[in-house]
């Protein structure tokens, strides 16, 4: 299973690196909620606000993009008629999927690069990473929590055609209460818990807890713990609703 | 008159299919959900940055969602199209270019005004601003305007999926631009000067504005020539479009790649 996972990863993170107009988008948006928060965030004269931001930004990212490739992989598989082939391999569909969310979160740390370098280009924003190593294991810690977060969602994609829709309407919820441009403490205090339950939360912490020199590692233990329980979860998940699809027969239905 | 009725036949046709392929249990909430939770996490931002009030990022973001139907309306028109592989049998049928396309876009452009209203409604209760009753006239025209504007813009991008196949993508570039270019959550002011320039030429710039005028209780006719510079912009991408239909349509006719996907 864990050869399965690893190919997937890199057999999928190719394939999104393959089209230079598709990772345009992946560019594009994060610069852009970068440049709104410096823009607003600039008038706070803090400049490793701008830092922190430009970080927040490449995680919102990331979210979006697992939605987006757990999603989209298994709607462009029910097109091409090959999902039943898929689910009726031997190798668990937890493992097909996994690598999916997984890469997506990691095409998401391309963001990271493009969203330090147009923030030190264009805002003086400092690119100074106080704990490299930690930064360097946040990272991908960061990633894979929030890539497995995804396989919880991509377990109803496989029930549900249209669950890409309710995927991409959780981008803004969860851009909000997990803190990764506004601090958690303006928003109501009954968000603070739900924050607690979300990969984002714990990825960002770790890699902004990272470059401003604070205390990363107990944000990227976190992220690990997370990851496991989300496995778990997520795996569980999809053997039920595999079950309950080949049972109704609606796998197929594009 | 044959025109017209495939303009509101088509429109409804796609409506109903619409709704026969997602169910309006999923389809409400995303297309509400959406736009709510995007005027909230830049209200909260402005309130974080202490920059401009709730009420600035509240009818900039509610604006937002028309420009979003109207251009996905409108771009995926033929994109979906393609997709589907009917894009060949629909442009060989005699009908009118732009009243297919238009029909198609119509009821994501009505839904996008709803939309936008529904969440400017939400929204002003949750952040607790008030709008006076008497703007409501006012941004029920400026509405009209950007959704006219946003549609027209949306023709070109979907003029544009005659010849590419990732306009979806491309759509969602511009939208993602228009976040900041358009003044929806950045005030004009800060932005550098030739981006401001860009401003002036886009949609959903002047019909912002005009919005934000008449709900900080100026009269329609203040702002009125900021309505006319948003249909005019709006015009001048019609044209664009229109012009870009015919041309695009001939070369994938010419060059049989209606159906390259």
């Amino acid at each position: 299973m864990i050869p399965a996972i690893l190919t997937g990863i890199r057999l999928h993170m190719k394939q999104a690196s393959r089209n230079p107009f598709d990772l345009s988008g992946v560019i594009v948006w994060p610069i852009l909620y970068a440049t709104i928060a410096s823009y607003l965030l600039d008038a706070r004269h803090e400049p490793r606000l701008l830092l922190s931001a430009s970080l927040g930004a490449s995680v919102m990212l990331m979210w979006s993009l697992v939605v987006i490739a757990s999603s989209g992989a298994l709607e462009q598989q029910r097109w091409q008629g090959t999902l039943e082939l898929v689910v009726a391999a031997p190798t668990p569909l937890t493992a097909v999927i996994a690598p999916i969310c997984v890469a997506g979160a990691l095409v998401g740390t391309y963001a990271i690069g493009a969203t330090l370098a147009w923030g030190a280009l264009l805002f003086d924003v400092p690119v100074k990473i106080d704990q490299p190593l930690a930064f360097a294991v946040g990272v991908p810690a960061c990633a894979l929590a929030v890539g497995m977060l995804g396989l919880i969602l991509a377990a109803t994609f496989v029930l549900y055609r249209a669950a890409f829709h309710l995927g991409i309407a959780t981008q803004y919820p969860v851009w909000i209460v997990t803190g990764l441009l506004v601090p958690i403490s303006l928003l109501p205090s009954f968000v603070r818990p739900i924050s607690w339950l979300l990969a984002p939360t714990w990825g960002f912490r770790a890699i902004q807890e990272a470059a401003l020199g604070r205390t990363p590692w107990p944000d990227i233990g976190m992220c690990f713990v997370l990851s496991a329980v989300y496995l778990v979860i997520g795996g569980s998940c999809l053997v039920a609703f595999e079950y309950v699809a080949r049972s109704r027969g609606s796998l197929r239905l594009t | 008159m044959n025109t017209v009725r495939v303009v509101f036949v088509g429109g409804l046709t796609s409506y109903r299919a619409l709704f026969n392929w997602i169910s309006p249990w999923i389809f409400i909430p995303h297309t509400l959900g959406y736009p709510i939770f995007e005027i909230l996490f830049f209200a909260y931002l402005g309130r974080f940055a202490g920059v401009q009030s709730d009420r600035f990022f509240l009818v900039g973001n509610a604006f937002l969602a028309i420009a979003v139907t109207g251009m996905f309306g409108m771009g995926h028109a033929t994109a979906g199209e393609r997709r589907s592989q009917t894009l060949a049998t629909l442009l060989a049928s005699p009908a009118n270019r732009f009243a297919v396309f238009l029909g198609r876009a119509l009821p994501s452009i009505v839904t996008g005004c709803f939309v936008a209203a529904t969440s400017f409604a939400v929204c002003a209760a949750i952040l607790g601003v008030h709008v006076p009753a008497s703007a409501f006239g006012g941004l029920a025209l400026a509405t009209v305007a950007a959704a006219f504007a946003c549609t027209a813009l949306g023709l070109c991008i979907g003029a544009l999926g005659l010849r590419g196949r990732n306009v979806s993508v491309f759509a969602d570039v511009i939208t993602a631009c228009m976040l900041v270019v358009s003044g929806a959550n950045v005030p004009l002011h800060r932005l550098p000067g030739w981006v401001q320039t860009i401003s002036s030429g886009i949609p959903l710039t002047h019909g912002i504005e005009a919005a934000r005028a008449i709900a900080n209780g100026s009269s329609i006719a203040g702002s009125a020539d900021l309505l006319a510079k948003e249909a005019a912009v709006g015009a001048v991408y019609l044209v664009i479009g229109l012009i870009m239909l015919r041309l695009f349509e001939y070369e994938g006719r010419r060059t049989a790649s209606l159906e390259t996907f």
